[in-house]
């Protein structure tokens, strides 16, 4: 007899699921296990979970957004009833359901160690059109058998925008505290609800049972920020939602968890309240949440200004050339777009300058890039000519070239940009301890606090290099192809790397790896001057030549 | 640009083209007669002027040297001199202006001439005197040999003067692109890239399809930067479809509405220099707006835009010129750059100062105001007060508009 939750109103189908898959979980005491039950893979039977209490949680109306969003209501409290008389067949049910749990084991990794998080704080920093969250987990492994990995569920809706999600496990105390970095690599778990996507993170070590361990997760989320209305015109600011969850999603069971969101700015037009939930200033605290399930999920939504500059490349080709006569050439092409709130109506130039601080207050017209220190020849223009806007700041750690568009960028509007420069090439090729040369250059844009939305790098080799690859820290698709440029017999070797979503936490170096035999370095020099040798020497010879007949 | 020493050096080649005349050298003369006429009239023909001038000048330079040469070798010690020397005043020797009464001083001339003879130095001068009847006396015009390397040296520094304002000319004066101007400010360069920004923003900003009105100076640039179909470009010969455009810039806000509604145009380009002091913006060639327009459409009446014989913009300004379109979309809000409306290339302050747009919206102005963007409203659905007669025409939005006037351009 399953405990129908009382429902006061409508519940969405997928809240639906998730009830349903919540009250199967409640089989309790006074339930029969049915046999040929295939229990899913996290085990949920431990007495724990069926004294939970979840509160009501209730929803502000905001101003603008008349739709009524629901978060599920589960009430447990039928589940606390327990005969007496029935208790000692309970517990030897129980008994029997875990022998029968165990019996079902078959491979090591589905002796699933059950592991709890202890403590979870989650910090969502939105000052910026790039969304950073920080989750400090406190795992621990209440099962039986060590566990290698831990794994982490995200939302099918953050997947398609998740652009890094990193780990790193924490030693010592506040002060002398010490990183130690995890892969982490997605997964499918098959039992995750509603398409929620997992993540799992390789332990160094595995953690024995009983023991506990500190991770520190960071994910960015890039084009999570939807604008809200969506066209403004020139003297309104610019007003994002933001969508998450109230209780983070885990495939773990959380026993106390708190949120907080740091917005741009003090002006938060609305945000739903999931008790306890309070705001001061820039910061929204969601929590302190005790003991939630595995996979429970309460959507909030704020709505805030955020008129950071909302800068998007479409499209980046990053072209680097190496030329073992000394240089390296970089050649970037840019299609850049504002990515907020469309621009509707009238632009008044008057307007913008003379009162900056009303008019255009979400528009950007300056963009910093920062570029390797010894930089010359650097050339900023666009398909109708040179754009003199432009400053270049050097000194001996980086240089820094800040760009102005030809004009300001308002929501929707687009420019396209060419960044040319020169690099000295001892400060990037290197030779390997096996005698292969490599380049060892930074991926990523340099603009700053931009998302790509498509990248792609390509390293032109010169001619006569063989065997090339990649060593790229992240994942990203390679593929080789030629490129004949001045004076190529063969052509030259381009490795292309392409990678979608980049933020500029990608800004790390990669290597491409490659040989060269040195004797190719001279056949241009010597093709250019053989072919004048023997020019020479067929003219020299033919005037020379007397092929008259008569003497 | 100008023509520098030239202008007292071509009279003084004039001058010695008639002596003696051949075909040549008479050829030479109208050329230049012509062409000064024709440079008088229109300022930009001043490049037919500049060959003739400059063969002139040469030629008048170059009889200058023979005599001063001739001069000095004449009174190097060791050569021999015969027949008699005549010394004269230097200062005439092609160095003053002469202007008029060449043909009385011709005798004069030739007597000067006809001594260097002598000296046999140049064959240019041999073969033209060949033509002639062989002079019957040569005398030398020998001058002191102190005078004439003064003269020499002082001929070799006005040669040199001028090619260092020759080379000044071409590279402030010719070598401007137009379409990016640069004024030298105390800070340093500065840079008025207003086009390329207007061009740039058409070409991302809009969609493939727009149409763009503007005068004709600007259409293969249009064509060619922001990659937009315009109404009348440089090459465009049908007079009726340029006049078209000048008359919509000419109208009141509501009829230049419908001329462009009807072309099928989104957005209508002017330049206005008003703002930084630029001088070829649309207002300085709106005369001709009005002439091209006026001469196939007869409702543009010029009269109707001058003010005793002259277009203005300021408070003494017709009405007619104050409620055209090319005034409204160029002073649209200059009002408020400086509270006064000061217009730095007419130098008055505007006459209409405060007024509002109802057939078009501001979409874009650049930096420095000189090209300015708007897009024409769409009609609206419903208008209050007028009863809807019933139309047979297709388009609902022209019938709308303008009902019961006919419009002459359908």
């Amino acid at each position: 007899m399953f405990v129908q939750p009382k429902r006061e109103k409508e519940i969405k189908p997928s809240q639906e699921r998730q009830q349903r898959n919540t009250s199967l979980q409640q089989l309790g005491p006074k339930n029969i296990l049915p046999l040929g039950y295939k229990c899913p893979r996290w085990p949920i039977f431990s007495p724990y979970s069926f004294s939970l209490k979840t509160p009501r949680s209730t929803l502000e109306q905001s101003r603008r957004d008349s739709r009524v969003r629901q978060t599920g209501e589960r009430r447990d409290d039928d589940a606390m009833e327990a005969p007496q008389s029935s208790l000692r067949s309970a517990l030897v049910f129980s008994f029997i359901a875990i022998a029968y749990l165990s019996l079902l084991v078959r491979s090591a990794t589905l002796s699933s160690p059950e592991l709890q998080i202890l403590n979870a704080e989650r910090r969502i920093d939105l000052t910026s059109h790039i969304i950073r969250v920080y989750l400090t987990l406190k795992v621990e492994n209440t099962g039986a058998a060590p566990a290698s990995e831990i794994f982490l569920a995200f939302p099918p809706a953050q997947v398609d925008h998740l652009a890094i999600v990193k780990a790193a496990a924490t030693f010592g105390k506040k002060k002398k505290k010490s990183y130690l970095p995890l892969d982490v690599n997605p997964t499918d778990l098959p039992d995750a609800p509603n398409g929620a996507k997992c993540f799992s993170i390789s332990l160094v070590s595995p953690l024995k049972t009983g023991e506990s361990v500190t991770l520190e997760v960071l994910y960015i989320l890039s084009h999570s920020l939807e604008p809200f209305p969506i066209e403004i015109s020139q003297s309104e600011s610019q007003l994002v939602y933001y969508h998450d969850s109230a209780i983070i999603l885990s495939p773990y069971h959380i026993k106390h968890q708190t949120t907080f969101i740091k917005t741009s700015s003090p002006k938060v037009e609305s945000f739903t309240r999931v008790e306890p939930s309070d705001r001061v200033g820039t910061e929204l605290k969601y929590g302190p949440y005790e003991d939630r399930h595995s996979y429970s999920f309460s959507p909030i939504i704020v709505h805030f200004e955020n008129n950071n500059p909302f800068a998007v490349v479409e499209e980046l080709v990053r072209e680097v050339e190496i030329s073992h006569w000394g240089s390296l050439q970089v050649t970037e092409r840019y299609k850049l777009v504002h990515a907020g709130a469309r621009h509707k109506g009238v632009f008044s130039r008057l307007e913008y300058q003379h009162r900056p601080q009303f008019s255009g207050v979400s528009s950007f017209k300056h963009l910093l890039a920062t570029l390797p220190p010894k930089v010359h020849s650097v050339y900023y223009r666009d398909e109708i000519g040179n754009i003199s806007s432009s400053h270049l700041r050097t000194n001996s750690k980086k240089s820094e070239l800040e760009i102005e568009p030809r004009y300001p960028l308002f929501g929707g509007w687009k420019a396209t940009f060419v960044i040319g420069y020169g690099l000295p090439l001892q400060d990037f090729l290197f030779e390997s301890p096996d005698g292969r040369r490599y380049l060892n250059f930074s991926f990523g844009c340099p603009l700053a606090e931009t998302v790509v939305d498509k990248l792609t790098i390509k390293v032109v080799l010169p001619e006569g290099s063989k065997n090339p690859s990649a060593v790229v820290p992240f994942a990203v698709d390679q593929r080789i192809e030629t490129s004949f440029s001045y004076l190529d017999v063969v052509g030259r070797t381009v490795v292309v790397l392409e990678k979608e979503n980049v933020v500029p936490e990608h800004n790390s170096p990669f290597q491409v790896y490659y040989n060269f035999n040195p004797i190719f370095m001279v056949a241009e020099p010597l093709m250019l001057a053989s072919v004048f040798f023997f020019f020479f020497i067929a003219c020299v010879t033919y005037l020379h030549m007397d092929i008259s007949i008569r003497k | 640009m100008d023509i520098n020493v030239l202008a007292f050096l071509v009279p003084a080649g004039i001058t010695a083209c008639f002596l003696p005349l051949s075909d040549a050298s008479s050829f030479v003369i109208l050329y230049i007669v012509t062409s000064v006429y024709f440079s008088g009239v229109m300022v930009r023909l001043m490049l037919v002027l500049a060959p003739a001038a400059c063969i002139l000048s040469g030629i008048a330079l170059s009889e200058a040297f023979d005599v001063f040469t001739g001069s000095i070798k004449f009174q190097l010690p060791g050569i021999s001199r015969n027949s008699q020397i005549d010394v004269r005043d230097t200062s005439s020797a092609g160095v003053v202006t002469q202007d008029d009464g060449v043909k009385t001083d011709k005798n004069e001339e030739s007597l000067k001439e006809r001594p260097s003879k002598k000296n046999k130095k140049k064959e240019r001068e041999n073969a033209e005197k060949a033509l002639i009847k062989p002079p019957l006396e040569k005398r030398l015009l020998v001058l002191p040999l102190e005078a004439s390397v003064i003269s020499l040296l002082l001929l070799v520094l006005l040669g040199a003067f001028y090619v260092v304002h020759c080379v000044w000319a071409a590279a402030e004066a010719y070598s401007a692109p137009s379409i990016v101007l640069t004024s030298h400010t105390n800070n340093g360069l500065h840079v008025f890239d207003d086009f390329r920004e207007a061009y740039a923003w058409l070409s991302h900003n809009t969609e493939v399809d727009d149409k763009v009105a503007s005068w004709w100076d600007y259409g293969y640039q249009t064509t060619a930067m922001a990659n937009r179909t315009v109404i009348v470009d440089n090459n465009t010969w049908n007079n009726t479809h340029i006049a078209t455009v000048g008359t919509a810039m000419s109208s009141p806000e509501k009829a230049a509405w419908e001329i462009f509604h009807s072309l099928d145009v989104k957005y209508v380009l002017v330049v206005f220099g008003g703002l930084v002091g630029y001088p070829s913006d649309d207002i300085n060639k709106f005369l001709w707006m009005v002439r091209i327009g006026g001469g196939v459409f007869p409702h543009i009446k010029e009269p109707d835009y001058l003010r005793d014989g002259q277009y203005r913009i300021d408070s003494q300004a017709t009405p007619t010129m104050l409620n055209c379109l090319m005034y409204k979309l160029c002073y649209y809000r200059f009002v408020e750059t400086d509270g006064q409306g000061f217009d730095r290339v007419r130098k008055t302050e505007i006459g209409k100062k405060h007024f509002k747009l109802t057939h078009f919206e501001e979409v874009f102005t650049t930096h420095h105001w000189m090209v300015r963007l708007y897009k024409l409203k769409p009609p609206k659905n419903r208008i209050r007060g007028k009863t809807k007669k019933s139309k047979t025409k297709a388009s609902s939005t022209t019938g709308s508009k303008g009902s019961g006037k006919r419009n002459p351009w359908q």
